[in-house]
């Protein structure tokens, strides 16, 4: 036993040697690997926030659906995690513009992450609205049809705040398409619910009184897709140096990214 | 507008050593030009080129032209000392001579056959004032200019190549030997100085690249890989290596 132990001593030993002497070779090689770690880091955070805010947004859905008390404090906790979160990322940002200069594309990618986790921030604080709002609807009877193109709604929400996240990760200029589509999908969608909510309201007028609080949740959904969908224009923009806004060129810059 | 200056189809050689390759650029006038890339990749031969100084070098050997205002400046009529007070020069180390510091800045107009006192002292006067520097030296003109400090005596050597009037200026890393603040007066003067001349800076600061000019050309291996507006450069560079340089990607 004891000599199997001085074995695995020593090719630990070994190993933390290979690696000293991969990680020296790799900073004469490749000047800028502290940067290069920054970077990645940087990224890792961006992507725990932006998970951190895809999870406060489901159980945000699920407690509006399905009324939990605990879950909206948890919904509430998670915000304020997701705000320092949010200021931390903002702040290494800083720093690694202070202490490295970045240009081009380094450069793009630390202003974009700070830009997107920003964005995942409010879709935080977005989430802890729907669930403080979800208390006002609970046990209420709510008309099928609004409700129907509100669910709706919150499942295409779902998918687009984590394809936004996915698309910031992977660079992935198709998912920035899919999200302008999802865009648009919710925006009708929300026109819908609002003649809903209105004909609900006409038809039954001591629905009035909860049915506003039901207006806000398609309006915090609604919000929530618009995030996501600018999460996918500074991913253009950090892709391309293309400014935000250029949907119509989508195909364009995806069949640019293909060549090269 | 014509350039005031256009390089074809430069090649430079010192012996065996192919050092520019295939050069072609077209400055601007009264504007600043950076030239940026690693050490050894040209930059300096081919400031050095704009005036003339690589003749002193006896297995220098150059093909294609260098047009300064439409002449080739390297005809057999130019006159190398003309050439020199039409394209001053400012080097990385301060190199003021060893006299007073109104020798230094005089000493250019000397030379050219100004002999008239008041009206040199006027120009030294003029210059330092463009140099930034006559505030700090106006009431010590005498002392030797060695006794000024590391950004005082660079700023004297604007003040020199200035005071002959020059239509360009090279600029051979002016601020690497320099503090901070020296180097802010000097960026502050070039942003005056581009309004009256063209300059041109080879610089190993990308961010001063960025803060003083307006267009840029990135030099490797003695070719130009890369140029143009200085901000589409450093923020959307289209060559590879041009990217992997300015974001200190160099294996």
């Amino acid at each position: 036993m004891d000599n199997q132990n001085k074995i695995k001593t020593e090719e630990n030993l070994l190993l933390r040697k290979v690696s000293k002497v991969v990680e020296d070779k790799m900073e004469r090689t490749y000047p800028r690997v502290k940067f290069e770690r920054k970077l990645n880091c940087l990224k890792e955070d961006v992507e725990k926030i932006g998970q951190t805010s895809l999870s406060a947004y489901k159980k945000a859905l699920e407690a509006f659906i399905n009324y939990d008390a605990e879950l909206v404090d948890e919904v509430n906790n998670t915000n304020d995690q997701i705000h320092e979160m949010s200021d931390e990322i903002e702040l290494e940002a800083m720093s690694v513009i202070a202490s490295e200069q970045p240009v081009a594309k380094d450069l793009r990618f630390i202003e974009t992450c700070s830009k997107v986790s920003g964005h995942f921030k409010r879709m935080g604080g977005l989430a802890s609205n729907i669930a403080d709002i979800a208390r006002h609807l609970k046990d209420k009877n709510i008309p099928e049809k609004p409700m129907n193109d509100i669910t709706h709604m919150g499942d295409i929400v779902d998918g687009m705040v984590s394809k936004s996240l996915s698309a910031f990760l992977n660079e992935d200029l198709n998912l920035v398409r899919e999200l302008k589509n999802d865009d648009d999908k919710v925006d009708d969608l929300f026109d819908l619910a609002l003649k809903d909510i209105s004909t609900s309201m006409f038809q039954e007028k001591d629905s009035i009184s909860f049915l506003i609080y039901l207006l806000f949740v398609a309006r915090f959904l609604e919000r929530i897709a618009d995030r996501a969908e600018n999460i996918g224009d500074r991913t253009i923009y950090m892709i391309t140096c293309e400014k935000p806004g250029v949907a119509g060129r989508l195909d364009e810059l995806i069949g640019d990214k293909k060549k090269n | 507008m014509p350039y005031r200056l256009e390089v074809e189809n430069l090649n430079v050689y010192f012996g065996e050593s192919h050092i520019l390759k295939d050069i072609n650029i077209n400055i601007n006038n009264n504007m600043v030009t950076s030239l940026i890339g690693p050490s050894g990749c040209g930059k300096s031969t081919f400031i050095r080129t704009l005036n003339r100084m690589n003749d002193t070098i006896p297995t220098f050997k150059k093909d294609g032209t260098v047009l300064i205002d439409g002449k080739d400046i390297y005809d057999p009529d130019v006159d190398v000392v003309d050439l020199r007070k039409k394209v001053g020069m400012v080097f990385q180390k301060p190199n003021p001579f060893p006299k007073s510091i109104f020798d230094n800045v005089a000493y250019g107009l000397r030379i050219h056959g100004l002999n008239d006192k008041d009206i040199i002292a006027k120009k030294v006067e003029k210059s330092l004032k463009e140099a930034a520097l006559w505030d700090e030296v106006k009431d010590k003109l005498e002392m030797s200019a060695m006794g000024l400090s590391g950004g005082q005596q660079q700023r004297l050597c604007i003040a020199r190549t200035i005071a002959v009037e020059p239509e360009v200026i090279l600029m051979d890393e002016p601020c690497s030997a320099l503090d901070p603040i020296s180097t802010t007066k000097i960026e502050d003067q070039i942003h005056k100085l581009k309004n009256d001349y063209t300059i041109i800076i080879v610089t190993h600061n990308m961010q001063q690249a960025t803060r003083v000019s307006k267009y840029t050309a990135f030099f490797l291996h003695g070719e130009i890989v890369e140029s143009g507006l200085t901000d589409k450069l450093f923020m959307e560079p289209v060559d590879k290596r041009t990217e992997d340089y300015i974001t200190g990607r160099f294996g």
